[in-house]
């Protein structure tokens, strides 16, 4: 492998080396600041935040104008690329039970770069005093929403139903599953709605012959993602949620993506 | 001494981060693994180390649970997978600005919205031509060359320059070049408008569309067809005319036309 292609820059690791240098850079990343500012607000010492700023400012990475400190532009640049990443690695951590031991294949690579498009996302679990929350949790979207796209890797007894009012309603459906998920589903659809939407344009289903292993319902103004585990089952009880527009965009994106590539 | 209290929230805010990025054993043992699992001997080639030190960077990895090991193949789990691709990005993007780190670092960014300036990586595979003490007007000949072989023409123009648009009548007269957009500042325009030939043969030319701006321009941004190019000001005010960054990839067209857009509508999101 190109390995040396892959070497840390020595001013990455310069940056990255001290926690309390990050604190300080993501602190002026935020805005420029005087020395006390970044002591008041951080709570490092004086002597530390001082000395930490003279080897930033020795090594050009912040500037110095009367009393206030600012990052240099190209610092700024290379902070927000590490701050990015950290946010990739607080996702990791927030969504740990999401994502530990469970199969992230059907997430392509451009998904898993985009991965924070999903930080204000909420983690939905089950417990036991509230077994059906994560089913209740999209089934009350359901009930609301005037569209779906989504990609089923099983049926719910209640998903028929919910999928007729939609269509009762005029609103618009596009599913990926596979063939038995589809007689399951569909065959419990009122025939004549079923005909009707499909002759209007507002339901379209892929029928696959494999099985998608991913769960990913996107309705209104909410995302609903799921995962399978590593022994190959459905993982029933937590799925990640969120209403935020950079991870509605994000799981439109992936739905795309999975019904090019399975089609 | 920073408080003991302090101290933990800073750990406990920045471990990861810097667990991962300071120590380049961890680092190759992700990239090695990225790609497929591997057993221990061809760990062990690809990285050119001895068997003890890549058993203990397995060993701390496997117990943060980024690797795991199935019968004698170590592979990446799934948070390992997700780490490793943005570690990747991340070195990707940071090595694509180095290329032309003296370009950027010489020059005044601030014309340059933030959210463009964090996409500085799309601009991986452009160059830089620079004006030598032996050719003073090297980067300019070199812009010149650019633009007498396109169609069209995107400009952003921050400078009054009659070289250059003596130059871009002459093509449009040529008739090689169908058409130019120009985005320019009220003060600039003015002083084109008051040149007669520019006015006659430029402004008021039907191949040519104005948008003005009471935006404070502060680079010089070129976009046609085959290319964008380049130049920006010094830190002092100063327009610098011997250098320019050219770019001709795709990633490069899609931040330039980004960034054309952007001042165009004049909504800078700064």
């Amino acid at each position: 492998m190109e390995e040396n292609n892959y070497n840390i820059n020595k001013k990455l690791i310069f940056l990255a080396k001290s926690e309390i240098r990050l604190k300080i850079l993501t602190e002026l990343k935020e805005k420029p600041q005087t020395l006390n500012e970044i002591v008041k607000k951080t709570n490092i010492t004086y002597s530390s935040v001082s000395s930490n700023l003279n080897k930033l400012e020795f090594n050009k990475h912040v500037i110095k104008d009367n009393k206030t400190y600012e990052l240099t532009p190209m610092t700024k640049i290379y902070i927000n690329h590490l701050i990015e990443f950290k946010k990739s690695m607080d996702i990791i951590k927030n969504f740990n039970n999401f994502w530990n031991k469970h199969n992230i294949d059907y997430i392509n690579n451009e998904s898993i770069e985009n991965i924070n498009d999903l930080y204000e996302s909420k983690l939905i679990e089950t417990n036991p005093t509230d077994i059906y929350k994560t089913h209740n949790t999209v089934k009350n979207q359901l009930i609301d929403s005037k569209s779906l796209k989504a990609i089923l890797p099983y049926v719910h007894p209640e998903y028929p139903k919910l999928l007729e009012q939609i269509l009762i309603n005029d609103g618009n459906i596009e599913l990926i599953l596979n063939k038995t998920i589809y007689k399951g589903l569909l065959g419990n659809i009122d025939k004549k709605t079923k005909h009707d939407s499909i002759k209007k344009g507002n339901l379209n289903v892929h029928i696959l012959n494999k099985d998608l292993n991913i769960y990913l319902a996107i309705c209104d103004d909410t995302m609903n993602l799921g995962l399978f585990k590593n022994d190959g089952s459905y993982d029933q009880n937590r799925i990640l949620s969120s209403k935020n527009k950079k991870s509605l965009n994000w799981a439109n994106e992936l739905f795309e993506t999975i019904k090019i590539e399975a089609i | 001494m920073t408080s003991a209290k302090t101290k933990e929230q800073l750990n406990m805010e920045f471990k990861g981060v810097k667990y991962i990025l300071t120590s380049s054993m961890r680092t190759k043992l992700l990239i090695s693994l990225y790609d497929n699992s591997k057993n221990l001997d061809e760990i062990r080639n690809n990285l050119k180390k001895p068997s003890a030190t890549i058993l203990h960077g397995l060993k701390e990895l496997e117990e943060v649970n980024l690797v795991k090991k199935n019968q004698k193949y170590y592979e990446l789990t799934s948070n390992g997978y997700i780490l490793t691709t943005n570690m990747i990005k991340l070195i990707d993007n940071w090595y694509s600005i180095d290329k032309n780190k003296i370009f950027w670092d010489s020059h005044d960014l601030t014309g340059i919205p933030e959210s463009l300036l964090n996409k500085l990586y799309l601009l991986k595979d452009s160059q830089y031509i620079t004006s030598t003490t032996k050719d003073l007007s090297n980067a300019f000949n070199y812009y010149i060359n650019l633009i007498s072989e396109v169609k069209n023409l995107n400009i952003i123009l921050p400078i009054y320059s009659e070289k250059h648009l003596k130059y871009i009548i002459q093509f449009l007269k040529d008739e090689k070049l169908k058409h130019v957009n120009f985005v320019i500042n009220e003060k600039i325009l003015r002083t084109i408008k008051k040149n007669e030939f520019l006015n006659k043969n430029l402004i008021k030319s039907n191949k040519v569309t104005i948008k003005e701006t009471e935006n404070d321009l502060k680079l010089f941004l070129t976009i046609s067809e085959s290319f964008m190019s380049l130049s920006l000001f010094f830190k002092d005010g100063y327009y610098d005319d011997s250098q320019i960054l050219v770019d001709k990839s795709i990633d490069g067209k899609k931040w330039s036309q980004a960034l054309f857009n952007t001042l165009n509508n004049g909504d800078e999101n700064k």
